[in-house]
């Protein structure tokens, strides 16, 4: 075959793409200084911290504050989790989310001007409403009054509950998913649920 | 147990208001979405993550300062006491010489008794030794 090629010329090849670098190596070269490597996990992972936050948050402020406690925390936990081997970053820092929306729920309870606010009696009157109405006539997600009222009825949950309830109801995570996340056992997480469920219940019996 | 049936019917219709009210909660997934792609997210949590890395490292500056104080408590103590029994033997001292000059004053009868009870009291102190070659220097 007659080679076409000039001679001094190298027939250009398209470099192959580099292979990406693990999630481990990425947290080596982080603990080494490298700070484009931290970026790259942040880069990866914060799409996810913002939607976990966005389960329990409806502010952008909070949201915001939630996924930069999440890795400013990650950062300076980078040594526990290359010593315990965890399976995932996704997982560990899925895990150190739910902990910094846990802590900011129970300073949000701590504070005296929580959203504690009184349930209107048009709000009351809606809610019976949609109890007696079919599952398939509600609209309760994209209904405006929906969401105060939605905030007001969890404020009055325990921070533990309403972490239990999110993680079930609207991140729709199993038991063992949930302690495992906590580290709480598979029981308590169950103890938890059955309470939790109960007293939404109570709140809710209240403003019917 | 028709009551039963009935309170587990309103039990069931709270849970099913309640998940879709706890999931009514929830950000928009779309607003979530835009909070992650916001510009200089990343820069604002690098300032995050200095701010952080210098307070640990003043609390651990300051947590050295703090043992290092901890470990000179016992030295510190040991000088304390030292003063103290410096302090309370002079105490004793003065008081001894104090008892020294009242029986000196009071109990004078005959010197050679009195030379006596000196040695077994107390031996004479700088003062009188000086006090004794200048008399001597001056009766000189």
């Amino acid at each position: 075959m007659a080679d076409n090629s000039e001679p001094g010329t190298m027939q250009a090849e398209a470099p192959a793409a580099a292979p990406e670098p693990s999630e481990m190596e990425l947290v080596t070269r982080t603990r080494e200084g490298e700070e484009a490597a931290f970026e790259e996990l942040f880069n990866r992972h914060k799409r996810r911290v913002a939607l976990l936050a966005g389960r329990f948050f409806r502010q952008r402020e909070q949201v915001e504050e939630i996924v930069q406690e999440s890795f400013t925390k990650a950062y300076f936990a980078l040594n526990d989790f290359a010593n315990q081997q965890e399976n995932s970053f996704a997982s560990w820092i899925a895990r150190i989310a739910f902990n910094t929306c846990y802590d900011e729920l129970r300073r949000l309870k701590r504070r005296p001007e929580g959203s504690l606010s009184e349930v209107s009696e048009e709000e009351s009157a809606w809610l019976a409403e949609q109890l007696l109405a079919d599952t398939r006539q509600r609209d309760i997600e994209s209904a405006a009054i929906t969401r105060d009222l939605a905030d007001k009825l969890l404020a009055r949950l325990s921070p533990e509950d309403r972490l239990v309830l999110v993680m079930l109801e609207a991140e729709g995570m199993s038991v063992a998913e949930i302690a495992q996340a906590t580290r709480w056992s598979v029981s308590k997480v169950k103890v938890r649920a059955h309470r939790a469920r109960a007293a939404l219940r109570r709140v809710l019996n209240r403003f019917l | 147990m028709v009551g039963k049936k009935r309170v587990r019917a309103t039990d069931e219709r709270l849970d099913r208001l309640g998940s879709e009210i706890v999931r009514a909660t929830a950000m928009p997934e779309t607003e979530a979405e835009s909070v992650a792609a916001a510009p200089f997210l990343y820069a604002r949590l690098r300032a995050r993550i200095n701010a952080e890395r210098t307070r640990r490292e003043e609390g651990e500056s300051r947590l050295a300062m703090l043992k290092v104080f901890w470990r000179a408590v016992p030295a510190l103590a040991l000088v304390a006491v030292f003063a103290l029994a410096l302090f309370w033997s002079s105490a004793t001292q003065r008081l001894a010489n104090s008892g020294y000059v009242s029986e000196a004053i009071l109990n004078s009868p005959d010197s050679g008794i009195e030379r006596t009870v000196f040695t077994d009291n107390q031996a004479l102190s700088s003062d009188e030794v000086l006090a004794t070659i200048y008399d001597g220097e001056a009766a000189k």
